[in-house]
């Protein structure tokens, strides 16, 4: 199995997130991440999907019919080495009185990562890292009790020279940057 | 309750109709019901297939003083709107129209979406909601219809406020009707219809939108290395599909195989876009298609598909599919594209562009030695299978009697409308298509039940033309009540139900490949000419051979709608016969 990541560009209306999740559903790949933010270009919205498949083929196959919906501007598929991509993750992890003392030396400086919240007796930790240095860091945790774990999914940008929006179609378009 | 409540305060405002205005009177502000009947006008839409409901009655409302300029019929059940509404849409090549209440009226109209989304028939299907505060709360005839219809429609949006009807339905129909066609579904709630717009009603036509630019020119290398295979092919094969008929480029494909000299051969869908008669016509393709094109495919060096997506009917096993042959692909949507067969020039476009830019770069040839190895498996065709079909010994009619008689006398220049079965397969295989555009069935989805509907749309269409329906007899009960709508708006379609007291194909499949085991297909089926006096249209049974050219002549020469009812051989096959899943090679003749 090869990881994807797919980019898609759209326009900001109700209801794009259902129509494009859809087609995955009709094809039966499996979403193993997704998030949604808007682009440095005002009504320009950003999806970063990640999937896993063994065959590159049906991959583009995908590309072509999310590509078709009305509101996509834009759909562009990489491998892992093609971009730069990056996740964040929290670990809350509990602190009462005479549990083992958490060393944030080695948490600050060995995993890049930092205490966001100090509870009464549980702090929350703040992890930034692609998928391997996050479970990386859940192992080394795992010697604590840990309350809660979430990830935020990936977020990627393409190696290119220009960004992904000057690929998309010509429009007068706001910028925020 | 829902109405009472959202109502009261703009109802007493509203305009009583359109008056004439002086021109120098500041413009009116109108109510969003009444901006959707001027949209409708400004795109030109003259015929629109509805049913009124709860949810839509301010549409209706205002429809009432547009009367003599949207010519509004009412049909007996939804369904009924949408396959009107496409045949309509297949004959002109404009969107068909459809205006449906919320709930019911929504989900009735969800199998004629389905089949417009695979059959890439234009359609705009307006379809009340409940007001705004109540959506999500499973009001009275709620259903959400957006979710209901995402995959399958082109494109779908919810209308919450009268100003956005202008805009939204200038997309509308631009989306339906541009690139791939397709439904479109419009969800407009209740106070979007009744409330006023804020400013003046101002219609601009969609000319473009950001997100969505289908190619219609296709680029010029794509040409160029299309045309150099068609030039370098030995033994070069068209396979002519509906997008021939969609871009109204059957002249330019016409042009193109006499100067080429290349064979073609339609897709079920593509059949009319080229005249059966045609030297160059090697039939049609496909599961129960010709037997000369189905096993030339396989001889092929070069496939040129145009305008068709190589469905599994067409294509039997992929795996054994044009394997040796090269393959341009002439196709208005990219996703289309090696989705099934891979491409070796993949030409994005519309079908006439491709063609009007290709026909300079091929060079003339006439391929005599390959058109004309065709011609034994047609011998053999013929012999086998149409000459019992058509001079039989049995004692029955058999339905390719009916096909070819029909044939004659109308020399080929009517619209066939079918629905979907043997009688379906038998008209395509025996009725000879003189003229352009004149098959309209339900290929993608098969939706039984359509045939009915869609031939008094597509007579509304084309009122000149013969409109004349193929009908089985389990289809014809799915949709009998429009005969009522038929009759009310004295649409004087034709329908034959070719009757033989099954669900023929399904009890043909389960004669060849279920051992004879013949579940759930016998019919005990009602007088037919009865029900169909009941609802004021003439009818006449035919019941032996003798009768049946007078029985055509007498329905053709009727002054109005007629139905002509021919029991035919019950247990009679279609062949040629591809078996599912295998190879077109493996066609069966017996």
């Amino acid at each position: 199995m090869t990881t994807y990541t797919l980019c898609i560009f759209t326009g900001n209306t109700i209801g794009l997130l259902n129509r494009i999740t859809i087609i995955f559903t009709r094809r039966r790949i499996n979403i193993e991440s997704l998030t949604v933010s808007e682009t440095e270009r005002k009504g320009v919205s950003r999806f970063t999907i990640v999937i896993k498949h063994d065959s590159r083929e049906d991959v583009e196959k995908l590309v072509r019919q999310i590509r078709k919906i009305v509101e996509v501007m834009a759909v562009f598929g990489y491998l892992n080495d093609e971009i730069v991509f990056n996740e964040i993750a929290l670990f809350k992890i509990s602190t009462p009185l005479g549990a083992k003392t958490l060393d944030i030396e080695t948490i600050n400086k060995q995993y890049k990562s930092w205490v966001v919240y100090w509870g009464l007796d549980y702090v929350v930790i703040e992890k930034t890292g692609t998928e391997k240095e996050i479970f990386e860091f859940f192992e080394y945790l795992r010697q604590h009790e840990i309350l809660e774990f979430v990830r935020s999914g990936r977020v990627a940008v393409g190696k290119t020279e220009k960004g992904l929006v000057e690929y998309l179609p010509e429009a007068e378009w706001e910028y925020y940057l | 309750m829902e109405a009472t409540v959202l109502l009261s305060e703009s109802e007493a405002q509203q305009p009583n109709g359109p008056t004439t205005v002086p021109a120098a009177a500041p413009a009116r502000i109108i109510s969003g019901a009444e901006a959707l009947m001027k949209a409708l006008v400004a795109e030109g839409v003259e015929t629109i297939f509805g049913y009124p409901g709860g949810a839509i009655m301010p549409v209706y409302d205002a429809l009432y003083d547009y009367q003599d300029r949207l010519n509004h019929i009412l049909v007996r059940h939804e369904q009924g709107a949408g396959h009107a509404a496409e045949g309509y849409a297949r004959v002109t090549g404009r969107a068909g129209v459809c205006l449906v209440t919320s709930g019911p009226g929504a989900t009735n109209l969800v199998t004629a979406i389905a089949d417009a989304l695979i059959d890439s028939t234009p359609m705009v299907c307006l379809i009340g909601q409940v007001g705004r505060k109540l959506l999500g709360t499973d009001a009275f005839q709620e259903t959400d219809v957006i979710g209901v219809t995402m995959p399958i429609s082109k494109w779908n949006y919810q209308i919450t406020s009268a100003d956005e009807i202008p805009e939204i339905i200038s997309k509308a129909f631009y989306i339906a009707q541009s690139g791939r066609p397709g439904p479109v579904v419009i969800d407009i709630t209740k106070n979007a219809q009744v409330e006023l717009m804020s400013e003046p009603f101002v219609y601009e036509r969609c000319q473009s939108i950001i997100s969505y630019r289908p190619r219609v020119v296709p680029k010029q290398d794509q040409i160029e290395k299309a045309a150099e295979l068609i030039n370098n092919a030995q033994r070069p094969y068209i396979f002519a599909g509906h997008g021939i008929l969609i871009s109204k480029a059957e002249e330019e494909l016409k042009a193109f195989v006499e100067k080429t000299g290349i064979p073609v051969a339609t897709t079920l869908l593509g059949q009319s876009s080229i005249s059966t008669d045609h030297p160059n016509h090697v039939g049609w393709l496909g599961m129960h298609g010709n037997y000369g094109a189905n096993v030339q495919t396989d001889k092929c060096d070069l496939v040129i598909a145009i305008g068709m997506r190589f469905d599994d009917r067409v294509t039997g096993d992929v795996s054994a599919f044009v394997k040796q042959a090269k393959v341009v692909h002439i196709e208005i949507d990219p996703a289309e594209i090696d989705k099934i067969i891979k491409a070796d020039a993949p030409v994005v476009g519309d079908a006439k562009e491709a063609l009007n830019a290709l026909m300079p770069l091929v060079q003339p040839n006439n391929h005599a030695v390959w058109l004309n190895e065709f011609k034994k498996f047609d011998a053999i065709e013929h012999e086998k299978i149409t000459v019992p079909s058509l001079a039989p010994s049995t004692e029955k009619i058999k339905m390719g009697e009916v096909l070819d008689l029909l044939s004659i006398k109308t020399s080929g220049e009517s619209i066939l409308v079918t629905d979907v079965g043997q009688h379906q397969m038998m008209a395509s295989r025996y009725y000879k298509f003189r003229r352009p555009n004149s098959l309209v069935t339900s290929g993608g989805l098969g939706t039984m039940g359509f045939a009915l509907p869609a031939a008094f749309g597509a007579q509304v269409g084309a009122p000149d033309r013969q409109v004349v329906a193929i009908i089985g007899d389990g289809c014809f009960q799915m949709t009998l009540q429009e005969l009522g709508t038929i009759a009310q708006n004295k649409v004087p379609v034709k329908a034959i139900i070719l009757n033989n007291n099954f669900l023929g194909m399904v009890r043909q499949w389960q004669q060849l490949f279920f051992e004879r085991r013949y579940s759930f297909v016998e019919l005990q089926n009602p007088d037919f000419i009865t029900i169909a006096k009941g609802f004021g249209v003439d009818g006449h049974t035919c019941n032996v051979r003798e009768d049946l050219d007078a029985s055509l002549e007498k329905m053709l020469a009727h002054d109005g709608p007629y139905l002509l009812e021919v029991v035919v051989e019950k247990e009679e096959n279609v062949f040629p016969m591809v078996p599912a899943g295998a190879p077109i090679s493996h066609i069966r003749l017996e």
